[in-house]
């Protein structure tokens, strides 16, 4: 299947005017008149990923990062399958960067220290703020401060359904938040699509658009099960001991699920 | 800015100097540059303001500024914990002239689900519309499925139902109290909102299993019968209900911060009220004693005894103040159910396949936020023709745009707020 | 059941009415055309017996054949629901008036509509999408918008190849075969 570049079907170009004036509107919106019989699928092809094009930005000096990766993969299946896509090397290659004390005691730091982000989106953010409050305190372990700015946040907690629409301000804001960080994909919408599986307009596991370090299952997890996540991510983060350069990436589902 | 306008400043020799050198080139800002990243074309990532051409007539009114007017996009993500809403705010100064809110960010695509599922599957499938009082969604759902298959629900049931209902109404309208605090920069009442939301759902999740997202009601019952661990739980709590929502209300009702913000403010009177079909505490409070559960009664709640309380002013104080004497309604509506509790079946027998004649049915209750309601086609088969969801939160936000031009940006958030919209709902 | 309304209806809106009154439980339901709807919905609303002010909601409906719209209304004066379906909305130019002369409420609720079906209100002052984003093309709720489930039971093939077990011979000449039709609604 051709990476990068075909969006889902029934996307027009963004220049278009592709919102429907009313007189116009049964003719160009309807896909399915009379005349345009739906094209099933062959058997086979699988369905199109949300290909989200990664002209954002590009860094002032074209060396840098190692040259950069190339702009059509996206979909982190495809990139996970490659030899890069293992391991983040693609990034820190010109760095080539030799974990020393230095950096072991600073996982150390950021383990006990990590900020999340407010990133909630749906039933499973009432369950993460359940999890900051009183009753189940996330502050014992330094995680209270959730903030709302991503510039000053560690762990990207995705808790709710993400959906296309939301999926683009979502991907801006984990590119927003400084290295290093984290993602913790929390509830069964955002490991894998959960109870949306075959909606048409739920990303199905976010996975699919950003790298996830813990996933979460439940739906909702109780708000014990996002706290043992969060104690595994912390101990993800001293288990790495400052190679977080080198942390596998993408999805850990076998391929034909 | 000066009363009256000054002179130039006189140049010195070092501003004389600076202005004789060579001025530099007007290069192109590099791609680097943030200012620049904003004209970029973004496709279909999200939407810019102002966007591509104007669709609408309200869209080119909206998306046209005046003189000293601005946009402000209050984003899909910010503190604000009603989910992802975004409001795109023209302001003129610090005052709101006029929003527009762009919904969607949650669109699950439920209903479509829900075609495809067959009777059973659609009370788990809907939910988590409004996550936070999931069985105002579960009910209006087996009502429907009900009337279409003429289910008798026994006594007992009804009373579980309207007991599990009244304590998750109690759980919500807490938790209101605490989003509505925390909406306006109080960060304590959010915790003390969310101990009581945590003791009252852990008492349902003894009883249904799960905290949040119960899956309880059945068509003609619900699924467990009352236990040990929910009933001294329950105990537990109702010997402290009250005086524990006194305190809490005594925390904000007091505050003077707290009143000056919210009261005048967002006042959404009775014409507006009916004419945007508005309908709970925000309709209550403005005025009009309209509630399903009183204008046109389901369940056993002809039986009941309570009050609906109504205010006039139709401001944000209103609106919270009516949603706390709710939650005394409700305890005693919680009394009188446990009180009254009758023996016998939980739920009525029925085929295991569920396949009701064709027809059609409307169901509507009174939820925290208003009138939850469903309209079930069926097509003879075991999945429903169309299930159509109609949420209180909807029709509210939509009054945005006629309560918040006139007000400060800072009360936005209150208003926004005192609406008590869950984006689940709205965007299903 | 408020046998009283039906006769009410029937003598303040007359010929306006497809078919008789259907009343059934706590429900009466009446059906109008599209022509017809901002004259019955004054009727509806204004007469002093009918007095139905409050929308409680207007949903689209897609039968296969052609697009419904359905309105529910709740007077003071009965204790029934009303529902008024405007019947026989063409699907392949989905036009129907608009109730926000009415109720101001109603510009959303299109909004859905015409969202997730495609119907077009004449008089909606802001007909935008308002789930789906503003350049999608499809319209999500209309039957023949298949989920990989609904393709499983069509005679297309599925989309995803857990769906593609067996594909029947007829595939790509009808796809609105697969299109399920209400059997009288």
């Amino acid at each position: 299947m051709a990476v990068g570049g075909r969006g889902p079907a029934g996307r027009k170009a963004p220049g278009t005017d592709s919102g429907v004036a009313p007189s116009t509107a049964p003719a160009a919106a309807t896909g399915t008149g009379p005349g345009r019989a739906l094209a099933p699928a062959t058997p086979g092809s699988l369905t199109a990923p949300i290909v989200v094009p990664n002209t954002l930005w590009q860094a002032d000096n074209p060396l840098a990062y190692d040259g950069g990766q190339a702009a059509e993969i996206t979909h982190l299946r495809e990139f996970g399958l490659t030899e890069d896509g293992r391991t983040d090397t693609a990034r820190w290659g010109a760095l080539q960067v030799i974990p020393a004390n230095a950096d072991y005691i600073l996982d150390l730091i950021r383990a006990n220290s990590l900020w999340p982000l407010l990133s909630g989106l749906a039933c499973c953010a009432i369950e993460m703020m359940s999890a900051a409050t009183s009753k189940n305190d996330m502050d014992r372990w330094g995680m209270f401060p959730f903030r709302a700015s991503p510039r000053q946040a560690d762990v990207l907690i995705v808790a709710g359904t993400l959906t296309t629409k939301m999926a683009g301000p979502l991907i801006r804001l984990w590119e927003q938040m400084p290295e290093p960080k984290w993602c913790v994909a929390l509830g069964d919408c955002t490991v894998s699509g959960g109870r949306y599986k075959r909606s048409y307009s739920a990303v199905q596991g976010i996975d699919r658009v950003m790298p996830v370090d813990v996933y979460i299952p439940g739906c909702p997890p109780r708000p014990e099960g996002l706290i043992y996540g969060m104690m595994q991510l912390g101990q993800l983060v001293k288990d790495r001991r400052g190679h977080w350069a080198e942390r596998k990436i993408g999805p850990t589902a076998p391929d034909d699920i | 800015m000066p009363a009256r306008p000054t002179a130039p400043r006189p140049q010195n020799s070092r501003v004389k100097a600076r202005a004789a050198q060579p001025q530099p080139q007007q290069q192109e800002p590099s791609a680097d540059d943030p200012r620049v990243m904003l004209d970029r074309q973004l496709g279909t990532l999200y939407e810019p303001i102002p966007p591509y051409p104007t669709r609408t007539e309200r869209e080119g009114e909206f998306y046209s500024l005046g003189d000293g007017e601005m946009f402000l996009n209050l984003g899909p993500h910010h503190p604000a914990t009603h989910g992802v809403l975004r409001l795109v705010l023209k302001l003129s100064g610090e005052q709101v002239v006029d929003v527009d809110p762009v919904l969607g960010y949650l669109h699950r695509g439920v209903e479509k689900i829900c075609e495809n599922s067959d009777y059973y599957h659609v009370i788990d499938q809907v939910d988590p519309l409004e996550y936070v009082s999931s069985l105002f969604q579960e009910w209006p759902a087996v009502l429907a499925f009900e009337k279409l298959m003429d289910v008798q629900v026994p006594r007992r049931a009804e009373y579980i139902r309207v007991l599990s209902g009244e304590l998750l109404r109690v759980a919500s309208h807490t938790l209101f109290m605490g989003f509505q605090a925390l909406d306006l920069g109080g960060l304590t009442p959010i915790l003390y909102g969310f101990i009581e939301r945590d003791e009252i759902v852990e008492m349902l999740a003894a009883l249904t299993g799960a905290r949040m997202l119960f899956n309880y009601f059945r068509i003609g019952g619900v699924n467990g019968d009352l236990n040990h661990e929910f009933m001294s739980r329950l105990g537990d709590w109702m010997s402290r209900a009250a005086k524990q929502s006194q305190a809490q209300s005594a925390l904000l009702n007091e505050n003077e911060i707290f009143v000056r913000r919210m009261r005048d403010v967002g006042v959404l009177d009775r014409a507006t009220a009916l004419r945007y079909g508005v309908s709970g505490p925000n309709l209550r409070a403005a005025g009009v004693p309209f509630d399903v559960r009183r204008a046109h009664p389901y369940s056993i709640y002809p039986e009941l005894d309570f009050n609906v309380p109504t205010r006039d002013e139709g401001d944000a104080l209103a609106r919270y103040l009516l949603r706390v004497d709710e939650i005394r309604e409700s305890i005693k509506i919680i009394d009188q159910c446990l009180n009254n509790m009758p023996d016998g079946p939980i739920t009525a027998k029925l085929p295991r396949l569920l396949r009701p004649r064709p027809g059609r049915a409307w169901a509507a209750v009174e939820g925290p936020r208003g009138m939850q309601g469903v309209y079930a086609m069926s097509d003879g088969t075991d999945q429903p023709y169309r299930f159509r969801i109609h949420d209180p939160s909807f029709v509210n936000i939509q009054t945005v745009p006629a309560i918040l031009p006139g007000g400060l940006l800072a009360d936005t958030m209150a208003i926004v707020a005192s609406l008590d919209p869950i984006m689940g709902g709205i965007d299903k | 059941m408020d046998r009283t309304l039906k006769t009410r209806l029937e003598a303040r809106l007359g010929e306006h009415l497809r078919v008789p009154v259907y009343q059934r439980q706590d429900q009466t339901e009446i059906r109008i055309d599209p022509g017809s709807v901002p004259e019955v919905l004054r009727i509806v609303h204004d007469a002093l017996d009918l007095r139905f002010e409050i929308l409680a909601d207007l949903a689209g409906v897609d039968t296969g054949d052609r697009m419904q719209i359905v309105y529910h209304l709740w007077s003071p004066m009965t204790t029934d629901w009303l529902r008024i379906i405007v019947d026989g909305i063409s699907r392949d130019d989905p036009r129907t008036p608009s109730a926000t002369f009415l109720w101001t409420g109603a510009e959303w609720l299109e909004r859905e509509a015409y969202d997730m079906f495609g119907i077009i209100f004449d008089g909606n002052r802001d007909l935008r999408r308002i789930f789906m984003p503003p350049d999608y093309t499809s319209f999500p709720l209309r039957k023949d918008f298949l989920l990989p489930d609904d393709a499983a039971r069509s005679t297309g093939a599925g989309v995803r190849h857990v769906e593609q077990a067996h594909t029947p011979a007829i595939v790509a000449d009808n796809p609105a075969a697969g299109i399920r039709r209400t059997p009288a609604s």
